[in-house]
């Protein structure tokens, strides 16, 4: 019985055995190419089915844009997977062959995925469908998705920082908009020093928050720094990075250290009703565009502004990401997925997600702050329609510096590595800020790191 | 005492017998033992994901374990945790079973208390422990400033960023505590009614009667929580490694972390095939030395 057992046990683990490696064997091959992209044709007449992953928790202006472009592709049957992208479940997806048409994802993972072959280079779409990227988008916002001088991505949205102020926190330190420059780090270190606050060597006010780990790459490229080659390539210990990441520690220096300034920020109730310019934690701190829509239902009990964040030049810059769409490179229908990531992006879908927008802001009572959709026309379309005089000078100030801002905008560059770059970006500064290395060290180090990724992506 | 004999079973009762598992058989070929030798297969290739194709590697993967620094750096971290987190589980679990055991009235609802936190999903205790752990504001600093204790920065500063995940890790000891617990009510009562009249006190009752007579339970969880330690990911990656604006000091990058990056961020699959391997070669020592050394103190009900 026990050998009849054991034999039993043997053959089983052999069967699998078997079937594992058979099915190994039947994938094994070269693992040269990508997913055969070139070969992929676009056409602007469009049928059958699309299987979109996009639009995780649509808001009034997705659920505008959805019905838009439904409309724009009579005869085609669309699903939506309407989940969050995931980097692991795209991977698992593709992995079992279970590839949806079009993927909405962050711009930073746009070159990741273009390096391993994943996803399709879009000047064939863009030319089926007549759209000339450089002209519908913002160069930098095209910038983001271009990778060894093909775009891979239907980009949309460029929300850009800038700096809000706190009104009330500046007027008692007897600060002015103009000492808030970050051409100028004497005059705004002087200037923090007026408004910080702390008690038992723990912050209660900050000067100016940098948004140190949040907006690294505004603060890199704004002040002269290079954070990605030409190729793609990392080059975060390029010597123009120091400069960038002294300023940044001399500004937090200032305000107790980098542990207690995360600390405090850390426990900043941002989207709540004792944010940090209701409770005027901060005097000035850099905010992407879509802040004062948060700050909005608290227009009465806060005095803010808005100054431009200036680069090493003085002149007003921006840095700043946003989503796009793209096709993997097995998509079962490319050119619906084409023509439908197009007609999501184009002036229509974008009118009709300012009509809904605006009809939202009016049942609410709130301040409408406009739509930054990455596409130039239509953000001046939007602002002359929809944008007017709030009645709250100091709100319609924030919101014409943001405009006045949108079109400087620089792209911080595209590398497969993007993800891990940004990751030891974050630790360099994190390790520069705390004292712990030097800023060449810190970034050497990060290099080292970022390197290792981009050649394992890269495979150079 | 006579052992008994155990009854010979019958053809026909083993095929039925085999008939029931056979679910479970079929689940672990296919989704164990399959999965296991295909990632096995995986770590002497290189695989890409674009076509589904794998060319083989030779010992390459493996190679690279050794080339690559984060490699043994997470491992250290991972080590580092496992040896504070297992002896500290270990002890609050046993300390809050003893607890749960002496209580007559209320307990079922205290120890539906204790297991709540096990139940609380990873995500939602990584939340609270964000807050508990802010360095200026959290509840755990100013319990400690109250006392004239300056507490650490735990989520800055990268010597006390693994005592942090120590401490979440902690927050679901009732998984655990309930092991103890059942180990605990088997005790028999009458030994220590015996030693109570020979003059022996709490702490010498616990010595040599409880730890011994529940050491079996002891040894189970010790193996448990120390594989469990090594493959630690939820609460490392939860407060440090969520996304790419996070700080996550190198001290955060636990092994399971840093597989999954290779993994899933840089497609890296033979490389983190071959990490998945070198951590299972590693626990299977582990436990093996363990084993050869709780057999020796362990005592099991039923032994002569």
């Amino acid at each position: 019985m026990e050998i009849r057992r054991t034999a039993l046990l043997a053959a089983g683990v052999a069967l699998v055995l078997g079937a594992v490696s058979g099915t190994a064997g039947c994938e094994s091959g070269s693992d040269d190419g990508g997913g055969g992209g070139e070969s992929v044709s676009f056409d602007a007449n469009v049928s059958g089915a699309l299987r979109a992953w996009a639009f995780d928790n649509a808001d009034d202006v997705g659920k505008a844009r959805i019905d838009y472009a439904a409309k724009q592709l009579q005869g085609v049957s669309i699903t939506m997977d309407q989940t969050g992208f995931d980097a692991q479940k795209f991977t698992t997806r593709l992995a079992g062959g279970d590839v949806p048409d079009v993927v909405q994802m962050d711009r930073e993972y746009v070159p990741t995925y273009a390096a391993q072959g994943l996803i399709l280079p879009l000047e064939k779409c863009f030319s089926a469908n007549n759209v000339d990227p450089k002209q519908r988008w913002y160069p930098n916002v095209v910038g983001d998705v271009t990778y060894k001088d093909q775009v891979w991505a239907v980009p949309q949205f460029y929300q850009p920082p800038a700096i809000i102020l706190n009104t009330t926190v500046m007027d008692a330190a007897g600060v002015q908009p103009e000492d808030i420059d970050t051409s100028k780090p004497d005059v705004l270190l002087a200037a923090i020093q007026k408004m910080y606050k702390a008690s038992g060597g723990v912050p209660t006010t900050l000067g100016f928050d940098p948004q140190a780990v949040g907006q690294t790459y505004l603060w890199f490229i704004s002040q002269g720094g290079k954070l990605v080659g030409d190729n793609g390539a990392p080059t975060l210990d390029d010597p123009s990075n120091i400069y960038p990441l002294e300023t940044l520690k001399k500004i937090v220096d200032a305000q107790g250290g980098f542990a207690k300034y995360k600390g405090f920020t850390d426990a900043f109730d941002t989207f709540g009703d004792s944010n940090q310019y209701v409770r005027n934690q901060v005097g000035a701190q850099v905010n992407a565009q879509w802040y004062p829509n948060v700050l909005s239902p608290y227009k009465d009990k806060i005095k803010i502004g808005a100054v431009p964040f200036r680069g090493k030049d003085g002149q007003p810059v921006t840095v700043a990401y946003g989503g796009s769409f793209v096709i993997p490179a097995k998509a079962k229908n490319p050119s619906a997925a084409c023509k439908w990531a197009l007609a999501l992006t184009e002036d229509g879908s974008w009118d009709a997600a300012a009509t809904a927008r605006a009809a939202t802001i009016e049942k609410d009572k709130a301040i409408n702050t406009g739509l930054f959709t990455g596409s130039p026309g239509p953000d001046k379309t939007i602002r002359d329609k929809y944008v007017k005089p709030s009645g709250n000078a100091g709100f319609d100030q924030v919101i014409s510096t943001y405009y006045d801002v949108v079109a400087t905008g620089k792209s911080a560059g595209a590398s497969p590595a993007g993800q891990q770059l940004k990751q030891e970006l974050t630790n360099a500064i994190t390790s520069a800020l705390l004292g712990q290395k030097t800023p060449q060290k810190a970034l050497a180090d990060a290099q080292t790191a970022t390197m290792s990724a981009y050649r394992s992506i890269a495979g150079s | 005492m006579e052992r008994l004999k155990p009854r010979k079973y019958n053809r026909r009762e083993a095929i039925a017998g085999y008939l029931f598992i056979s679910p479970w058989i079929l689940g672990f070929l296919i989704f164990t033992l399959g999965a296991m030798i295909y990632s096995l297969s995986i770590s002497f290739s290189r695989f890409n994901l674009a076509t589904n194709k794998m060319r083989p590697a030779g010992l390459d993967n493996y190679r690279a374990l050794l080339e690559d620094p984060r490699v043994a750096g997470s491992l250290k971290n991972t080590l580092f945790f496992a040896i504070l987190a297992v002896p500290l589980e270990i002890m609050l679990a046993l300390f809050l079973a003893i607890l749960l055991n002496r209580v007559r009235r209320g307990a079922g609802f205290f120890r539906t208390v204790y297991y709540l936190p096990k139940m609380t999903p990873a995500v939602a205790t990584a939340s609270i422990f964000l807050l508990l752990l802010n360095g200026n504001t959290g509840a755990i600093n100013s319990a400690l400033r109250a006392i004239g204790i300056e507490g650490p920065q735990w989520l800055v500063d990268p010597a006390w960023v693994r005592p942090s995940i120590v401490l979440m890790a902690l927050w679901g000891v009732s998984g655990t505590m309930v092991i103890f617990l059942a180990a605990l009510k088997n005790v028999p009562r009458d030994l220590y009614e015996v030693a109570s009249l020979d003059g022996a006190g709490p702490v010498r009752q616990f010595f040599t009667i409880t730890l011994p007579m529940i050491s079996g339970a002891v040894f189970f969880n010790v193996i448990i929580l120390t594989i469990a330690a090594f493959q630690v990911f939820d609460q490392a990656y939860l407060l440090f490694w969520r996304d790419q604006t996070n700080v996550a000091p190198e001290a955060s990058l636990f092994y399971a972390v840093y597989l999954f990056q290779q993994a899933f961020r840089q497609f890296n699959f033979g490389f983190a095939a071959a990490m998945a391997w070198l951590l299972f070669v590693i626990l299977l020592i582990l436990t093996a030395i363990q084993v050869k050394i709780g057999n020796r103190y362990v005592y099991y009900e039923g032994e002569r």
